[in-house]
């Protein structure tokens, strides 16, 4: 039986660079067409033209200013954030064998809150270092604590490492927001306290185009690096000593990509806050609809995350009149239930 | 001397678990590895392999350290079939086998037909050829032991080792596989439990306690005084009428 019956198949996936601007540039539309003041698509397709294409439409300036400085920054933000988040789970995920990995486990949200505490609450830095910095710097430092804590647990290789990441995670993160409870219970007022619950959950209303550039880089490095190992990832399917068997520098690729996964986190928190759900349950739903190939699975992941987010942040500002919502309440109330639809869909499909 | 080992050992918590152990194959020879429960077989594979870092000693392949190989060159000639790999993912059987190509792809390098042919060979050789798009998770054990060779297969390696490969299959399949190592050209370190399928190796070598007890051919080895003091078992040697064949049977070692 040596007849070689099947065409050489599934891995081109051109097709997917082929659906992946037309759905973004649909999600940028419409994440810029739609909030409190409703703007018809035309007009944005013509600011856009305007602004990147120097087209010169007559439009009217509020609209612009609008489009353009607003909803289009936040838009992109907001693809920026949720292909990194997504890829980061996707990585974790991947990697420490775990189902329930996600991009917060390495402490990241918690070392964010407690920087971005300290910023706000205790004035470190004495106004000189702005609350993104705070966090970033927070998230770094809660990273490297995890890190090293696991490094001395010496987890050796295996399914036991990545066990001891895990679990040096929980201890980080449990550790970091008691100092963040500390913290707030000893200095912040009501009305402090509140803004920086407002900002854990994730909150994108003071995006402009500045954030743009280190969301942008932070997520096109998380994409490449996803894209560049994932015959590597792959590789993980049946645990990290098979994957050396198979010829991969396990140490390496896992140092890399985790701290890649870690670095993309740290620079989506400190600039939108710790928007939960979307890395743990988007590589899990792109799993299900496009299966474990990591060739697919990483862009999949990445435009899912993308798109999703822009219309979580879409719908937490329309949702209830005249407020907006913290965008990860928004995540996890219409990421669970079309969650457990794809899960249901799944289960009874053959 | 393709593959070898000098003064090899491993230790945790100052317990030798793999204790200067030397030993060198020969090209296209089956090596049965042999020894208790706890004796250091699947230790001294995974050090073989380069997976697990020996704390003293070295090995060598092709007459290269292998702590000096780049993983990648090491798994191009040497495949590891380990005893518990298992995997939550959906995955199927035919992509779970073409993981196995995976030390001779790059980012440069793509899929081809010839990896295809490859996976489809490796399928049929554990005769598993209808299975490609079965999944992972609806396989029985020792189905799922025979992907995890015919994975092994597909990395087309010289050399191959093999953590008691036998474990789980029922007794059709466990000389059919044992069979296929033996048509095999590549050279094999297969750990074994079952003593009588291990005579069936070019050579066989006993571990007790992580220590090299003794290595040698089949008949130079297997004798009584060996079976009471490294299994503490008592062995009859018997004669197959119909091909002159020496069996062993076991009785438990009361005297």
């Amino acid at each position: 039986m040596t007849a070689i019956d099947r065409p050489v198949m599934r891995r081109p996936q051109w097709h997917w660079w082929v659906i992946i601007p037309p759905a973004l540039l649909a999600a940028l539309l419409f994440g810029a067409a739609i909030g409190e003041v409703s703007i018809p698509p035309q007009v944005v397709l013509k600011v856009l033209a305007n602004k990147v294409l120097n087209a010169g439409y007559a439009v009217d300036k509020i609209d612009e200013g609008i489009v353009w400085n607003y909803r289009m920054a936040r838009a992109v933000v907001a693809m920026c954030c949720g292909a990194g988040l997504a890829l980061s789970g996707v990585v974790l995920q991947a990697l420490l064998r775990n189902a329930l990995a996600d991009p917060y486990l390495l402490g990241i949200s918690a070392g964010a809150s407690t920087g971005a505490v300290a910023v706000t609450i205790l004035g470190l830095g004495g106004g000189a270092i702005s609350l993104s910095i705070g966090a970033f710097s927070g998230a770094l430092v809660a990273f490297a604590f995890v890190a090293v804590l696991a490094q001395a647990a010496g987890g050796g290789v295996g399914l036991r490492a990545a066990g001891v990441i895990v679990l040096a995670g929980i201890a980080g993160s449990q550790m970091f927001n008691a100092l963040t409870a500390l913290m707030i219970t000893k200095s912040a007022n009501a009305e402090q306290a509140r803004a920086i619950m407002f900002w854990l959950l994730g909150n994108m209303s003071g995006v402009r185009w500045p954030d743009v550039f280190s969301a942008l880089p932070a997520a096109m490095i998380g994409l490449l690096a996803c894209l560049w190992h994932a015959r590597a990832l792959d590789a993980f399917t049946f645990g990290s000593d098979s994957a050396a068997s198979l010829g991969i520098p396990v140490r390496r690729v896992q140092l890399l990509l985790i701290g890649t996964a870690a670095l993309v986190t740290a620079v989506m928190v400190s600039v939108v806050g710790a928007i939960g759900f979307v890395g743990l349950v988007i590589p899990h739903a792109m799993r299900i609809v496009v299966g474990h190939r990591h060739a697919i699975l990483v862009p999949a992941s990445a435009l899912a995350g993308a798109v999703f987010l822009v219309f979580a942040d879409v719908i937490s500002r329309v949702i209830v009149p005249g407020q907006v919502l913290p965008i990860g309440v928004v995540t996890a109330l219409v990421g669970a239930p079309v969650f457990a639809l794809i899960l249901i869909g799944k289960r009874t499909s053959p | 001397m393709i593959l070898s080992c000098h003064e090899l050992g491993w230790r945790v918590r100052n317990r030798a678990i793999v204790n200067d152990v030397s030993l060198s194959l020969r090209p296209g020879e089956k090596l049965g590895l042999i020894g208790p429960n706890g004796s250091g077989k699947s230790t001294l594979l995974h050090m073989l392999a380069g997976i697990q870092k020996p704390s003293r000693g070295r090995v060598e392949l092709d007459g290269a350290p292998l702590a000096k190989m780049r993983q990648r060159d090491i798994a191009q000639r040497l495949a590891l079939v380990e005893q518990h790999a298992d995997t939550a993912d959906r995955i199927t059987v035919r992509h779970a086998v073409e993981l196995g190509r995976t030390p001779w792809l790059s980012a440069l390098r793509g899929w081809s037909h010839q990896d295809d042919a490859i996976v489809t060979q490796a399928l049929a050789d554990v005769d598993l050829s209808g299975f490609g798009d079965r999944h992972w998770h609806t396989l029985s054990g020792g189905e799922q032991q025979r992907v995890h060779i015919a994975r092994a297969l597909a990395q087309r390696p010289q050399v191959l080792l093999l953590d008691e490969p036998t474990n789980h299959l029922d007794i059709r399949h466990q000389l059919s596989i044992l069979e296929l190592i033996q048509r095999l050209p590549t050279t094999a370190i297969i750990a074994l439990h079952d003593l009588n399928q291990a005579t069936l190796c070019d050579r066989i070598c006993v571990l007790e306690n992580g220590t090299l007890r003794a290595i040698g051919t089949p008949s130079e080895i297997m004798n009584e005084p060996l079976l009471r003091e490294v299994f503490g078992v008592c062995g009859h040697f018997l004669v197959d009428p119909a091909d002159n064949a020496q069996v062993i049977r076991f009785h438990t070692a009361t005297h």
